[in-house]
């Protein structure tokens, strides 16, 4: 089994866009006040070509700039043994509703086939595949609000059991006018959130050190469990010991020897609530510093790209490994135990 | 790769619901697809497809997808006999696409009419629902994803999975796909063109292209000394899978199949078989001119010409979606256990470029050791997953 670091990060939301450097000057202003939710227009179109710019949706344009944020900053280029991970919660749902919208005002004779296969899910990480030419495994993993963390957690397992020597992995949400209604009807409005999408690059260690990369950080440890909870509710107190025993036992990290968790608390007073009390009853109530970028930048899957590298920075200043956690309604639970390079 | 049993099996096909309804109605070579039913196919080309038949059962207030999914995983974890506190530690993997789509047009469909607030339906809407009722109801505790990869969904649940469980992640898995007939789905491929406005024939000659279908199938996953030792019945063993991106077209196969066929390699290589060792391809052939005929070449690439069993079982249960990577899955290991090829229906005149015996329309018997069931999906997402005979 190979060890999994980290060597490129990029980020691309309203708050910041960039690689490690944008990222680490972002983290070191010490953010506190909300930032920009959208990304604005010339940051993206400086990111695209010229097909790309008029030929893909936003969701995809979000997602490829990002997916070649991150590979620059790890100094890829476009390469056929790239794997390809992106963790979602909403997909394009924008196109979904357009593509509808011309069957509702004109009948069969509106559809766009064109717009079709943007109602799928995938259609990023299809679009990312081509963009940087990724022809390894391609997965979209779709979850409530740690979809970004589930996409890294799963590429590490995927570039330590060797299925691709190097994985982008993050994710991508974008917001619609529809869905932030629908949200606030029905309870999940509690959330600050954002577009934007992030990835990091993961390599096998021996890998990254034979091509002389830069390395961020390991992924030392990832876990990704369900806790009990009904569907869109919150759990109590676990019974079963879930993500965060998990990933230490893998990274070989006793509770007292993490020096920082980065939370995915984002504004959802009962989930944020629960994720306290899991982070408590797993490091101790007077355990490690904590911090949340979601509502400082607003919640988008690719978040976890972001609070991989603060956790990475924690760790390298702290000389302690730090925590990425989330979890969400309905049990979904992932922990990624991050050390500095 | 550890060795990964499949214990357990769970249907709901355009049969009906059950496994045994499933394998008789493709042992028996019988076409499922009809005139559509549940959505409004009025001025469309085509207007027939595969649909479970009602009856499914399960709380109305669930989606039709997750009624699917949960009467499917409830099967596959009765017939591996599974307890519930033995599901505890147990993954859950489901491929989806459609999610709770069905209802969210329906609600969708009546706010383009009046304004109307949004309604508990549209929490099921993403593909994340399916996993979420499955795990919550049957009590898995172990890792829950749900992956996105368009028609490759359903295998790519299967490969993910058995790798949780070879990795020693966790002991046991339930792993499938779902999907249920969408207005979306059905309209998406009426503007493609490329539905048949007839039932599907895959590898014809005269083919014109796919029929839509829905459905959910699941299996238990669990390292095969594990099931021994617990005395479980084998079904088969998942030996190997193969994931590759074509990173060429989001709709169109690489013309040459090039990714196809690194899938299938890759797959033969996890489990450590060469090309001459697989008997039998269930293919992902879904009838529409160029997904067959390049299809065929990447498998003449790995395999060499002739000597395959080829056939496509959605000639019979239509194109199911993110279940049809499962669907056929399930009826990969049931060929191998009954020793009997289910056919190709609708096959009449066999397309001369298609280098193989597609089984047109009536099964073979025949016992092989090893067989392939390939998956590919928009995005150039190919999936082969490599089964032996237990």
């Amino acid at each position: 089994m190979s060890r999994v670091v980290v060597t490129g990060v990029g980020v691309l939301g309203g708050a910041v866009a960039g690689g490690s450097d944008a990222v680490r000057a972002f983290l070191a202003r010490a953010p506190g006040a909300p930032t920009p939710r959208a990304v604005p227009a010339a940051t993206l179109s400086a990111l695209l070509d010229e097909g790309e710019a008029r030929r893909l949706s936003r969701a995809c344009q979000l997602t490829v700039g990002a997916a070649r944020l991150a590979l620059a900053d790890a100094g890829l280029g476009p390469g056929g043994d790239l794997g390809l991970v992106v963790g979602t919660e909403f997909g394009d749902l924008r196109s979904t509703i357009e593509f509808v919208d011309g069957y509702l005002r004109r009948g069969p004779g509106g559809l766009s086939p064109l717009l079709f296969p943007s109602t799928v899910m995938n259609t990023m990480a299809a679009a990312a595949a081509i963009a940087v030419t990724a022809r390894e495994v391609s997965l979209t993993l779709c979850a409530p609000t740690v979809a970004g963390e589930l996409a890294v957690a799963r590429a590490t397992a995927l570039v330590r059991a060797g299925r691709a020597p190097a994985v982008l992995a993050g994710g991508m949400d974008q917001l619609d006018p529809l869905l932030l209604e629908a949200l606030a009807e029905l309870g999940g409005g509690g959330d600050a959130r954002a577009e934007g999408a992030g990835f990091v690059v993961l390599e096998a260690l021996d890998a990254a050190r034979a091509r002389g990369a830069r390395v961020l950080g390991e992924v030392a440890g990832a876990a990704w469990r369900a806790l009990p909870a009904r569907p869109y509710g919150v759990g109590r107190r676990p019974a079963s010991p879930g993500a965060l025993a998990a990933a230490l036992a893998e990274a070989g990290v006793a509770p007292g020897g993490v020096g920082s968790v980065q939370l995915s608390a984002a504004g959802d007073a009962l989930r944020d609530r629960w994720e306290r009390t899991l982070v408590e009853a797993a490091l101790g109530a007077h355990g490690p510093r904590t911090q949340a970028l979601g509502p400082i930048v607003g919640r988008h899957s690719g978040l976890a790209a972001l609070a991989i590298a603060a956790a990475a920075a924690d760790a390298a200043a702290a000389g302690a490994p730090a925590l990425v956690h989330a979890v969400a309604r309905g049990g979904s639970q992932v922990c990624l135990v991050v050390s500095g390079p | 790769m550890t060795a990964v049993a499949v214990t357990g099996l769970g249907v709901v096909s355009p049969f009906g619901a059950g496994v045994k309804a499933y394998w008789d109605g493709l042992a028996a070579g019988v076409c499922a697809i009809r005139p559509v039913t549940g959505i409004d196919a009025d001025g469309f080309r085509c207007r027939i497809a595969a649909e479970v038949p009602d009856g499914v059962g399960g709380s109305a207030r669930r989606s039709r997808a997750d009624r699917l999914a949960l009467a499917a995983a409830r099967e596959a974890l009765d017939d591996a006999g599974l307890a519930r506190r033995e599901r505890a530690d147990a993954a859950l993997v489901v491929g989806a696409v459609g999610g709770g789509m069905l209802e969210a047009e329906a609600w969708y469909w009546e706010r383009h009419r009046r304004r109307i607030r949004a309604t508990r339906a549209l929490r099921a809407i993403f593909p994340s629902s399916h996993a979420e009722v499955v795990g919550s109801v049957l009590g898995l505790g172990g890792p829950r994803e749900t992956v996105v990869a368009a028609c490759s969904s359903g295998a790519a649940a299967l490969a993910l999975a058995a790798d949780l469980v070879a990795d020693g992640t966790s002991p046991v898995a339930l792993a499938g796909g779902v999907d249920a007939l969408t207005r979306i789905c059905f309209m998406g491929f009426n503007a493609l063109k490329l539905l048949d406005p007839e039932p599907c024939r895959p590898f014809d000659r005269d083919r014109r292209g796919m029929s839509v279908g829905e459905g959910a199938a699941f299996v238990v996953l669990e390292r095969a000394d594990r099931a021994r030792a617990r005395g479980a019945r084998v079904w088969a063993e998942l030996a190997g899978h193969g994931a590759t991106t074509d990173a060429y077209h989001v709709t169109a196969p690489h013309p040459e199949g090039e990714g196809m066929a690194r899938a299938m390699r890759a797959a033969l290589a996890a489990a450590g078989v060469g090309p001459g060792a697989v008997g039998y391809v269930n293919a992902h052939g879904t009838a529409t001119s160029q997904n067959d005929r390049i299809e065929a070449q990447a498998i003449r690439a790995v395999f060499g010409e002739g000597r395959l069993l080829v056939s496509s079982t959605k000639s019979m249960i239509g194109h199911t979606m993110a279940a049809a990577g499962a669907l056929e899955a399930v009826a990969t290991v049931l060929a191998l256990a009954h020793e009997l090829i289910p056919p190709t229906a609708n096959l009449s005149v066999p397309d001369p470029a298609v280098a193989f015996d597609c089984v047109p329309r009536v099964a073979r018997e025949a016992a092989v050791e090893l067989a392939i069931s390939n998956s590919f999906g928009f995005g150039g997402q190919n999936v082969t997953l490599c089964f032996r005979r237990a």
